[in-house]
């Protein structure tokens, strides 16, 4: 299958008039950001839309600005931007561990956050990110715009709660104070989607111990986060006893499937070990972020 | 909708669905290579407003007013980009396919990226090189000569078609515009095994926009083999261009010839097919025991299969001395079973063929092929046709690797072209080639070694049985191959040798780089090595105490066989000795930090006959031509293997020109009389050598020329004739007639070259990950042609061995898909995976090859994987029997 199935194209000119386009052209309509899943996808036939409303031009959902205690990214900010920026580098580790590790440079300069949300691959990177940062979504249909948790954007996998007619046009972090993140991925090979992934974010409370923690997975059966592990860790002080028992309790919370990746106790491994590394990395990152 | 190309205003409407990678190849910009049209290799990569994309996933309906930029608009072969020069200078590249996109991508770094480039080139993968040459290109070294004057044996010659390959003027397979072409796609079989028994097609016939569907009904009734070699009798007749019996998912049941690829594959869709299920085997194991399936039973003997009734397409079964005896009183016994996977040769220019009836009614093929005069004859064969009533030939081949010594798309194309009178064209998706393209036969090999205490092997046992899967192609070549040099390496009194290649219903295997050796040898210096273990001796020292050496026969378990294979050179001895003296010396880089690490050695060895056995020809002619420049015809195909600059060094070394002057007419069935083909390493020791012959004899006839001319004594120089202070020029020689003088070669005697490779590596026992902390390979090639490009071909073997060592593998479901058919699931290494190797050569002077040559394109990829193994044997303290040494299975074995 070398060509997509033959579709029609608008190129929207602004969120409200994607809105009116996808409202006109129905459920076979579907938007395209940067395109680097859905045309794959529909090369594959794995998604045959007949019409495609082009959202590149929308400039306005591609920003990341501070506001008060939490950072806004638009929803058509690049791979290659989330990377580049010092702020989400300094607020945010974690991002720039992931976006060091998504793709190639020619994919991230077209890719953005908000295709990578939609798309919800079990592998995609950012949206265990996402929910390990606890961001919200915010959704815009003609009716109005919508918040929403992670958890309920997340619907499974390639499901998301953005109906066909609307838009996903910014996601929201929460700023802690006393802060570390970090994501580390096992890949098959460099730059490859992951084998398995695992992200945590670490808030101390001023006397040092863990005040807020949420601990996620990529690509092994897990949505949502390890609730086990982060309730075990909250209030205690940062240790490496405890990030094995988060390990530990990682490796059970995830449902990995065997494919050519790996096997499923390989990948139940790679979650107990990488759930210790980013924990580990985590705190120290907030001990700093404590200290500085 | 306007945009611009190359600085060029363009104004065209894209169609629904297109992608920005097709547009331009519309429009005529064949310098847009596709390789995986989705993401993941880069070939197609153009600058976008100054900034690099995949135009492969690009909406074209996105281009309005944009500025689009190809490599062609970098630079042309007139006025290159300096970056395009570099690629020239650095020999930066093989067979070329890859290097478009890989310019235009680099084109855009500044100086600080190139601290970056392993994160910075993920997204480009290049089959060919093992990218060391790529990032001396981006670094700016110079690797290469331009146009060299003297003898140019042991010169960096740098190929002849370079500065077009950089610029994207080169063309390859499908890179012209054919007007009025159709496009042919293929209906895959969704069961393994099953028999036709209801075919409706005229739904799909009676759509807009297609002239035929093919079904086994048109097929013509003459069994032949996808493999090509030599003699035609070499692989079984059990393949039809269409069967109505189906033997491997995915297999042909119907193509549709329409007037683009969408409606054909949409008037697939409307073929109604009616399967009868047949019982179904995988597992090699099981369909050589009483009561399995059988897939070619009704086949009779004239069909050349071993044994029908045991689905055994080929077996051996021999034994010198008595191997039980002297394993009953060996010092020290080692035994094992060694596994290897499927592996796709992943040639970034898929299986194409584009064809047509010319002004005489013949038939043309302009096809993606090593083998053009084999499958013309074959064609012949299977359509009746006299060959002077074919042309086959090919453009430059985008990588090979063994994989286009196969007829997988001409076959159809020519049933189409004749069928419907028009120009056809049938191109491999990346998927067909996952799902259908022949793998690397996967492996079961066990081998025992017996020794004395001080080292001395006294019995070899190897017992090896392969997958050929649903069609016997290459399945009886690459068993015996396997077998061969990979035990007649080693000098030992009682040898057994039991081997046995079997139907399944998995998708067919076929001929890669190494042609079966590289399994076996995977298995025998594994054994080796724990051999080498067991009796507390160095595995270097363990090798020169049992590898043959000049006199000694080579044996694999028939002492008295004889054959046309000798030891015409020997630099065994000194490849150990500089392998072990890398290793030894090592390269200052360390194992990362940390306790979960380790760190081990390991070494492996291999031997390779240079030239295929039972007949390799090549038919070449040199000729002078009005300006004294050289045309010569050779029929061997050119994709990345380097034979076309080393023949242009031979000419103009023995015709005392330059390469510039020499002008290469190659690949077509033609120009050129006769060539077997570019497979068994054969280019430079089988074709050159006969050109050698060739150039030598028009040297003698030019002098003689001049001396019917009254000029005696003297030397050929600058196309024509010098005597003393006077130039005859070549239209002077000409007046009295052509000159022009053939040669010829056929391939025999054969020697053998030898290669050994070391690596030292860092295991992560927490993640199995495999870090390659050095890599060496030693090479006996006899006299070094061209240093530049002999090491790239080290270099490439190399890679794509650790490819198959460490990532890839062709997964396939219990019932016998293919599940890894992307570059998304199955691992092409990239730039970041791959370490530099260091290259070293023995020096020797092979008696058969031209200029003491022999060829090195097969053999650096056979030492590898066991040369990891072991060193990952040395770090973890347990051994792998298996690849793919993936991370899931080195943790496994560290845990
Ligand atoms: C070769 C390659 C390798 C990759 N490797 C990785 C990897 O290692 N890790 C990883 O995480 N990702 C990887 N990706 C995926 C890449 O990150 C995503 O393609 C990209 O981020 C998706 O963004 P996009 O803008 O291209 O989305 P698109 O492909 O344009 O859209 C994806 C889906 O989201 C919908 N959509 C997009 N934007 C919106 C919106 N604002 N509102 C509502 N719906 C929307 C679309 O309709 C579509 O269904 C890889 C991709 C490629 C091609
Ligand atoms: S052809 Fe576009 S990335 Fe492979
Ligand atoms: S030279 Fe890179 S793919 Fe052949």
């Amino acid at each position: 299958m070398q060509i997509p199935a033959p579709f029609d194209y608008a190129r929207a000119s602004s969120v409200d008039d994607a809105l009116a386009l996808l409202e006109r052209h129905g459920p076979e309509s579907l938007i395209v950001a940067g395109g680097h899943s859905l045309l794959p996808m529909m090369k594959l036939r794995l998604a045959r839309p007949e019409w495609l409303i082009d959202i590149n031009d929308l400039f306005e959902l591609d920003f990341i600005v501070r506001d008060g205690d939490r950072l806004r990214v638009g929803a058509m900010t690049r791979h290659t931007t989330l990377f580049e920026s010092d702020e989400v580098r300094r607020l945010f580790p974690i991002i720039t561990d992931a976006e060091r590790t998504i793709a190639d440079p020619v994919v991230r300069n077209r890719g953005t956050i908000g295709g990578s949300l939609c798309q919800a691959d079990p592998a995609e990177d950012l949206s265990t990110v996402c929910i390990v940062l606890g961001a919200e979504a915010v959704i815009r249909g003609t009716a109005g715009e919508r918040v929403v948790s992670m958890a309920e954007f997340h619907v499974g996998p390639y499901e998301t709660s953005v109906a066909h007619n609307e838009l996903l046009v910014e996601v929201r972090l929460p700023i802690r104070p006393r802060s570390g993140s970090a994501y580390e991925k096992v890949e098959r090979r460099v730059g490859d989607w992951a084998v398995a992934a695992a992200g945590a974010s670490v808030s101390l409370a001023e006397d040092g111990t863990i005040d807020h923690v949420a601990i996620g997975l990529t690509a092994i059966g897990l949505d949502g986060t390890v609730t086990e592990a982060e309730a075990m860790l909250h209030g205690k002080a940062p240790s490496e006893e405890l990030f094995v028992e988060a390990g530990r309790l990682a490796a059970l919370a995830c449902d990995p499937l065997a494919d050519q990746r790996g096997a499923i106790d390989y990948k139940r491994h790679l979650a107990d070990e990488l759930t210790r590394r980013v924990l580990r990395r985590a705190s120290s990152r907030a001990a700093e972020a404590q200290e500085g | 909708m306007r945009f611009e190309v190359n600085g060029e205003p363009v104004d065209a409407e894209p169609h629904p669905g297109q992608v920005l990678r097709s547009l331009l190849r519309e429009l005529d910009h064949f310098e847009v290579k596709k390789g995986c049209d989705s993401g993941d290799c880069g070939a197609c990569s153009v600058l976008l407003d100054g900034a690099p994309i995949h135009s492969c996933i690009y909406p074209a309906h996105r281009l309005e007013g944009a500025a689009v930029t190809t490599v062609a608009g970098l630079g042309t072969p007139e006025h290159p980009h300096p970056l395009q020069e570099s690629f020239v200078a650095a020999g930066g590249f093989q067979c070329g396919f890859c290097t478009a996109g890989l310019i235009v991508t680099a084109s855009t770094f500044t100086e600080d990226d190139r601290h970056d480039l392993p994160r910075l080139l993920k997204g480009n993968l290049c089959r060919c090189t093992g990218y060391r040459s790529i990032e001396d290109a981006i670094r700016g070294v110079a690797n290469t000569e331009a146009a060299p004057t003297g003898d140019l044996t042991g010169r960096s010659v740098a190929p002849p078609a370079a500065l077009r390959v950089v610029t994207g003027t080169e063309g390859y397979t499908l890179d012209l515009r054919t007007t009025g072409l159709l496009h042919l796609a293929v209906l895959g079989s969704p069961h393994a095994h099953a028999r036709i028994v209801y075919l409706d097609t005229s739904a799909a016939e009676a759509m807009d926009g297609v002239h035929a569907v093919l079904t086994y009904r048109d097929s013509p009734a003459t069994l032949f083999s996808t493999g090509r070699h030599e003699q035609r009798t070499d692989d079984p007749d059990d393949t039809l261009v269409l069967d109505p019996v189906l033997r491997f998912h995915g297999q042909r049941v119907a193509a549709v010839v329409a007037d683009s690829v969408a409606i054909a594959e949409r008037a697939l869709a409307a073929i109604h097919v009616g399967y009868d299920l047949l019982p179904a085997v995988w597992d090699p194991e099981e369909a050589r025991s009483p009561g399995a399936p059988l897939l070619h039973a009704t086949k009779g003997p004239e069909s050349r299969i071993a044994d029908p009734a045991r689905n055994t397409v080929a077996e051996f079964h021999r034994e010198t001395g008595d191997v039980e005896a002297a394993l009953a009183t060996a010092d020290a016994v080692v035994t094992g079973t060694w596994r290897t996977q499927r592996v796709n040769h992943a040639a970034l220019e898929t299986h194409a063929t584009r064809g047509w009836l010319d002004a005489d009614g013949r038939l043309v093929l302009r096809t993606s092929s090593q083998v053009p005069f084999l499958v013309r004859d074959e064609l012949c064969h299977i359509f009746g046709l006299d060959t002077d009533r074919v042309r086959v030939f090919t453009a430059r081949v985008g990588g090979g690797f063994g994989g286009k010594q196969e007829l997988l798309t001409e076959d159809l194309v020519t049933l189409a072209v004749l069928r419907t009178g028009r120009a056809v064209q049938y191109e491999f998706t990346r998927e067909d080639e996952f799902r259908t393209a022949p793998p690397r036969h996967p492996m079961r090999v066990t081998v025992t070694l017996g020794a004395s205490r001080d080292g001395v092997l006294t019995a070899m046992a190897v017992d090896e049985l392969a997958d050929t899967g649903a069609y016997g192609n290459h399945g009886i070549g690459v068993m015996y191959h396997s077998i061969h040099e990979s035990t007649s390496v080693y000098r030992c009194p009682n040898k057994r040798v039991d081997a046995q290649s079997v139907y399944t219903n998995n998708l067919p295997s076929g001929a890669f780089r190494g042609y079966g050796l590289g399994q076996v040898i995977f298995a025998v210096e594994s054994a080796m090595d724990e051999l080498a273990r067991t009796l507390g001796i160095d595995p270097f020292e363990l090798r020169r105490r049992n590898v043959i050496v000049p006199g000694d026969p080579m044996i694999v378990a028939d002492a008295d066989e004889r054959t046309d294979l000798l030891i015409g050179s020997y630099g065994l001895d000194q490849c150990l000795d500089l392998a072990e003296a890398a290793l030894a010396r090592g390269n200052g880089v360390g194992a990362p930090t940390g306790d979960t690490w380790a760190v081990g050695t390991g070494m492996g060895i291999a031997m390779i006959a240079t030239v295929p056995p039972r007949g390799h020809f090549a038919d070449t002619s040199v000729s002078l031509l009005d300006d004294g420049r050289f045309e010569v015809n050779v029929g061997t195909a050119e994709f990345g293997n380097g034979t076309t600059t080393v023949h242009a060094q031979f000419v103009a070394t023995a015709l005392n020109t330059t390469v510039d002057r020499v002008v290469i007419l190659q690949s077509d069935t033609d120009v050129a009389r006769y060539d077997t083909g570019a497979f068994g390493s054969a280019g430079v020791v089988v074709a050159g050598k006969a050109l050698l012959a060739a150039s030598g004899k028009l040297r003698e006839r030019m002098l003689a020329r001049a001396a019917s001319l009254g000029y005696l004594g003297g030397v050929v120089e600058g196309g024509g004739v010098r005597a003393g202070d006077i130039l005859v020029p070549a239209e002077k020689l000409l007046a009295a007639g052509p000159l022009i003088a053939d040669g010829s070669h056929d391939g025999t005697p054969r020697s053998v070259a030898f290669n050994v490779h070391a690596f030292r590596v860092a295991v992560d026992r927490a993640t199995g990950e495999v870090r390659i902390l050095q890599s060496i390979q030693a090479a006996d090639a006899g006299t070094v042609l061209n240093p530049e490009q002999l090491r790239g071909q080290i270099e490439g073997g190399t890679a794509q061995a650790i490819g198959t060592s460490l990532y890839e593998e062709l997964r396939l479901d219990n019932e016998g898909t293919v599940t890894t058919a992307a570059f998304r699931n199955y691992h092409v290494p990239q730039f970041a995976d791959i370490p530099h190797t260091e290259v070293y050569f023995a020096s020797t002077h092979d008696p058969f090859g031209p200029h003491g040559a022999k060829s090195m394109s097969e053999a650096p990829y056979n030492p590898v994987a066991p040369a990891l193994a072991n060193a990952v044997r040395d770090a973890l303290g347990i051994r792998p029997f298996e690849l793919p040494m993936s991370r899931d299975r080195v943790w496994r074995l560290g845990e």
